[in-house]
């Protein structure tokens, strides 16, 4: 018969107007993320080795590493960051890491006000050592592992 | 009981009594009143507006199982309010080569037969502005008129999508005003007078939705199509029209577009009610009351259908209604006309009930 389609297409829509609502009430309430959400980056400046692999296997190149020749002659890390307002979070950085020293972190709230905020700065020696303590106090220490 | 199914009626004398007393002559009298009257009746329309765009924005909230506004105020209750304080704020643009005149006054023509209206329409016992003996032809001429300013905001934006939106709009309403007065006749016939409050008092033992409904569906349909609302909201078309009329419009002329559009879907409600559904006719509770819940009713349904179909092409629009509408609402006026002449034979021949 015609018209029972429409019918039915209503009935699905009353069932959903009683039904619970899915709403997340997102400032009041926190999303429960899954471990391997790709959020933003930490580095785990002990383990690495600053090879540049993950410059290097990022299609944007947006990881720029500085680097020197240290105590046996040993690389390295100077500088580590990464321009994440043209980051795709597509993760081959993290994936190609040989040290398993840079990874994802819970944390996507990342707006921010000027386009020169958007540039996550994860590690600077310069700035670390006159910092005094060896402890680090930059974002790199928020990671989820190590 | 008695006393508030009169509420209104007595306020009105008491109103009427009041002004007597300060000695103004009967002419004075009855303008004043009214323009009490109007004074209402507008309020009524701009409450409704204001708390329809609230309630349309809810239940599309839970046919989608979402939660909808809910920040502004308590449960949301606010947010429209916000949002009219912000249209009023906004600038307001006119585009350099638009039609100046015509462009300023297609909102303000779309809005005024919208509350013109409401003059007819009985909203309880003895509550109707004017009591026309054409009033459901008043009602039809009125609802009309608002073509031409859909017409007038397409010309006069001087754009070429707001004049091909502006002609859809109009072929669309022009189209289905026809189904629309052609399920109205099968209960004019039933009732044998245009006049509001005999349409009412003819539905005394039965609805005419229960005489007529193959009519009622009709008029469901060609009212939705009438009110550019879903499934039928071709005047808006982000892919090929953009906004179509309103494309230029910005800040409280836009407002005015959008406030039209929800004081015809309460108008188109009431006539809904008033044809079909018994008007304020109810038992226990005061007519006005009665009135409410069935034009809430009504409004509810445009809403829920509104929110469950999904949009149909405008060749298709044009199909339905040529071809299916206007064919059912001929058809149901000749079983009408058929069924009245046999029920007056049985009743000539002493056969009748």
């Amino acid at each position: 018969m015609y018209g029972q389609g429409l019918l039915k297409g209503l009935g699905i829509t009353l069932k959903h107007l009683f039904g619970k609502a899915v709403t997340e009430q997102y400032p009041d309430q926190r999303p429960n993320l899954s471990p391997r959400f790709h959020g933003s980056f930490a580095l785990d400046v002990e383990k690495c080795i600053a090879c540049g692999i993950c410059a290097k296997a990022c299609p944007n190149n947006v990881i720029k590493i500085a680097s020197s020749k240290g105590e046996n002659k040993k690389r390295r890390l100077d500088d580590y960051k990464i321009e994440l307002g043209y980051c795709l979070f597509c993760g081959l950085c993290v994936e190609s890491c040989p040290t398993d020293a840079i990874n994802f972190t819970q944390d996507f709230e990342l707006a921010s006000y000027t386009r020169q905020d958007t540039v996550l700065h994860l590690y600077n020696r310069a700035s670390h050592e006159t910092d005094g303590s060896g402890e680090s106090d930059l974002a790199c220490c928020q990671g989820t592992e190590g | 009981m008695e006393k508030l199914n009169y509420l209104f009626v007595d306020l009105a004398q008491s109103l009427r009594s009041w002004f007597a007393g300060m000695g103004l002559s009967p002419f004075a009298i009855d303008m004043l009143v009214v323009l009490v009257a109007v004074v209402g009746i507008i309020t009524f329309v701009l409450l409704n507006v204001l708390y329809l765009v609230y309630l349309e924005r809810k239940i599309s909230a839970y046919f989608q199982d979402r939660l909808g506004p809910n920040r502004v105020g308590p449960r949301g209750l606010l947010q429209t309010t916000m949002d009219v304080l912000k249209l009023i704020g906004k600038e307001d643009i006119r585009p350099t080569v638009a039609d100046r005149w015509v462009f300023f006054l297609a909102p303000v023509i779309v809005f005024v037969p919208a509350v013109m209206m409401y003059a007819v329409v009985p909203f309880g016992e003895g509550m109707i502005a004017v009591d026309l003996n054409i009033g459901i032809f008043y009602f039809i001429a009125i609802s009309s008129t608002t073509t031409i300013a859909f017409l007038m905001a397409g010309w006069g934006s001087n754009n070429k999508y707001s004049l091909l939106g502006g002609m859809r709009t109009v072929a669309q309403m022009v189209s289905y005003e026809i189904p629309l007065v052609f399920s109205l006749l099968g209960v004019i016939m039933l009732t044998g007078s245009l006049k509001m409050s005999d349409i009412v008092a003819a539905q005394k033992d039965m609805w005419f939705i229960v005489l007529q409904p193959v009519a009622f569906l009709i008029f469901f349909i060609a009212a939705t199509a009438e009110l550019n609302r879903g499934p039928f909201d071709l005047p808006e078309g982000e892919q090929e029209i953009i906004a179509g009329p309103h494309t230029e419009y910005s800040g409280m002329k836009f407002a005015m577009f959008f406030l039209a559009e929800y004081a015809n879907l309460v108008s188109v409600s009431a006539i809904a009610v008033t044809l079909f559904l018994g008007g304020w006719r109810g038992p226990w509770l005061p007519s006005w009351l009665w009135f409410l819940i069935k034009l809430y009713g009504m409004i509810l349904l445009f809403m829920w259908v509104r929110w469950t179909y999904p949009r149909i092409r405008i060749d298709h629009l044009m199909h339905l209604n040529w071809k299916f509408l206007l064919p059912l609402s001929f058809v149901n006026i000749l079983v009408t006309g058929v069924g009245i002449k046999l029920y007056q034979w049985y009743q000539a021949m002493g056969w009748g009930w």
